[in-house]
């Protein structure tokens, strides 16, 4: 592609995707709407908790494929980050395993 | 290939070496965060009581967070993101006044954010809440602070990317790639913030008590 002269391909995918970025956008609103309803509705904590960590992700994956360009670009790209993202979780998940035996001496904490 | 690495300069990989050294940098402030957000978790789990202020008196969090405020500040941020995504967008078609436009439109929204971070804070830190005196207070805040502090730097790269468009040096492939690569940093403090908003604010309103339970800390049960 020259400098100077953008060429009507990338002038294409470029408006099909300003579409699809406000289309996102209210998307992205709308849930979080959802989300700050859902914590007052009388359900129980554990089925609303699920239900907000499920709509988190679907925003995070919303915001890194599309915003970020994921869904276009390589796919090393996508494994670089998730590698990132599953040794994140991985850390999280072994550390509440951790604390999670009840056989923890307070004396460390005071 | 897909239809952004074909635009690319000929690399070992494929992928711009700007654009690749940038997700590699994401992946690791991914590692950075996830740690920081479950050690805020795993004392929360531990220390559900919340904290005590300057008075003695027992605070709880669900009173001391100002669920609308976060929520408001959540939304500004999506849509700075979506500002950001069009002037990477407009960049990529060469127009460079909607790049400005949309950039200007990022740093104001940004702004605000920061804005009522530092509103929160402040109020916090006038309810007792401070960095030395709980568990949750060191946490809360470093967790929250480094967050604020990557959206300053955010901010900080933009405004200087705006000027720097005036200097005609900010054009073609080159430009466009360099937006993109300040667009993927800008995005990742808002995928960021969607973590945050959901583990740190949202849980606490779980139940009549929050999602920590009864009050008591599960050390002492």
């Amino acid at each position: 592609m020259s400098d100077a002269v953008i060429d009507q391909k990338t002038l294409a995918i470029e408006t099909e995707r300003y579409h699809h970025f406000i289309t996102l956008a209210l998307w992205l609103a709308a849930i979080t709407g959802v989300e700050i309803v859902l914590i007052y509705l009388p359900l129980a904590p554990a089925m609303v908790l699920g239900v907000l960590a499920l709509l988190s992700a679907i925003k995070f994956f919303a915001v890194i494929l599309w915003f970020m360009h994921l869904i276009y670009d390589a796919r090393l790209l996508f494994w670089l980050f998730f590698a990132g993202l599953a040794l994140a979780f991985a850390t999280f998940a072994a550390m509440i395993a951790l604390f999670s035996t009840g056989r923890i001496d307070t004396k460390w904490f005071a | 290939m897909s239809q952004d690495a074909a635009h690319h300069a000929p690399t070992s990989t494929g992928i711009d070496h700007k654009k690749l050294i940038m997700w590699l940098f994401l992946a690791s402030d991914c590692m950075f965060f996830g740690t920081l957000i479950s050690t805020h978790l795993l004392y929360r789990k531990l220390y559900p009581t919340g904290f005590t202020d300057a008075e003695g008196h027992q605070q709880f969090v669900q009173k001391l967070f100002n669920i609308e405020l976060t929520s408001f500040s959540t939304f500004i941020l999506l849509m700075s993101s979506f500002l950001m995504a069009l002037a990477v967008s407009a960049m990529h078609k060469g127009e460079l006044k909607s790049f400005r436009r949309n950039v200007l439109g990022v740093i104001f929204f940004g702004l605000i954010f920061l804005g009522c971070q530092v509103y929160e804070f402040t109020h916090f830190y006038h309810q007792g809440l401070t960095i030395q005196n709980s568990v949750l207070g060191s946490t809360f805040y470093v967790l929250t602070g480094t967050h604020g502090t990557h959206v300053a730097i955010g901010i900080l790269w933009l405004v200087l990317m705006y000027f720097y468009s005036f200097t005609g040096k900010l054009g073609g492939h080159v430009g466009a790639l360099d937006v993109e690569v300040a667009g993927l940093y800008w995005h990742f403090v808002d995928i960021v913030w969607i973590i945050i908003f959901t583990a740190v604010y949202l849980v606490e309103y779980l139940g009549p008590s929050g999602i920590w339970g009864d009050g008591l800390p599960v050390l002492a049960k």
